[in-house]
């Protein structure tokens, strides 16, 4: 028997795709191996994914500036600066209509950090194992 | 057809973090990846001028990984002892976000030895998938390979882990 086993962690990811994913599924249904190997590989991917995000130290990239980036992580006394902040940009965005086809800092940080382990909702894949044919 | 960020200090705040955590996973070590973000932003600084328009996030990650590579190279070539001003750049962090940041940073010690074990090619591409997370594409835009080899390096990658990790 071949075993598909390089198509395990694409499989895992969510990087396969037509016939590839039904062969690797038709396969796991038969194959303990295999099964056993995927198990393996959610248990590693989801430990590299719950590594810590390491902060930077202070004067790495220029300061922040406030009108441009989140500020979910100012806290205590910036609280209150940062929530007229974002008041204020929300009263801007109001009026101020984006360029068609522009991509702005907010779109670029949503659009990557969704799926970015930096985002605390980046979590391990949900797989389902087909049960054993057999076995 | 993409725009981009207007100014190389969006791009710093946009991704310097993800920048400094790529290479802190790589190297393991703070100082190196102090290093990288502020070497990357040097060349994304230079680079907007004459980017052109297409996949920002491929060409930002192929000049982060670039500037990785070519500090190793240098290196290799050239061992040195830290320099003065290299001494403790934590210094300018006070000492309780220190012990903070390093506890932090301690619960994953088993996994961050275990990642710098494995041969770079291996370890930048886990990095990439499991830190970062960039897609497949992306990766193998970044590192100039073909998708089955980025596909191939992740899940060797993985297997020497577990290894490692058993």
């Amino acid at each position: 028997m071949i075993h598909p086993s390089e198509l395990i962690s694409a499989y895992l990811d969510g990087e396969l795709h037509g016939p590839e994913l039904a062969q690797l599924v038709d396969h796991l249904g038969g194959c303990g191996r295999c099964s056993a190997e995927l198990e393996e590989m959610q248990r590693v991917r989801a430990a590299v994914r719950s590594l810590p995000i390491v902060e930077m130290p202070p004067g790495v990239v220029p300061e922040a500036d406030p009108v441009l980036v989140p500020l979910r992580s100012h806290k205590g006394m910036w609280a209150g600066v940062a929530a007229a902040v974002v008041a204020a940009v929300i009263a801007v965005a109001a009026i101020v209509t984006p360029e068609p086809g522009s991509l702005t800092v907010d779109e670029l940080n949503s659009r990557f950090g969704a799926r970015a382990s930096l985002d605390p909702a980046f979590g391990p894949a949900k797989v389902v194992v087909p049960p054993m044919v057999g076995e | 057809m993409e725009s981009i960020p207007l100014t190389w200090e969006e791009v710093a705040r946009v991704y310097g973090r993800k920048i400094y955590n790529f290479a802190y996973r790589l190297t393991g070590d703070p100082d190196d990846a102090h290093d990288l973000v502020q070497e990357v932003l040097l060349r994304v600084r230079r680079g907007l001028a004459n980017y052109q328009p297409g996949s920002f996030e491929g060409w930002l990650w192929r000049i982060t990984r670039n500037a990785f590579l070519d500090d190793v190279r240098r290196r290799q070539r050239r061992p040195t002892a830290p320099l003065p001003d290299e001494v403790d750049r934590w210094d300018r962090a006070s000492t309780e976000s220190v012990d903070v940041e390093y506890a932090r940073i301690s619960l994953g010690d088993d996994i961050q030895k275990a990642l710098l074990e494995l041969p770079m090619d291996f370890r930048e591409a886990v990095v990439l998938c499991d830190v970062v997370g960039l897609s497949y594409e992306e990766i193998a835009q970044a590192v100039a390979v073909p998708i089955g080899t980025v596909r191939s390096r992740i899940h060797r990658g993985r297997k020497m882990l577990k290894e490692l990790l058993a």
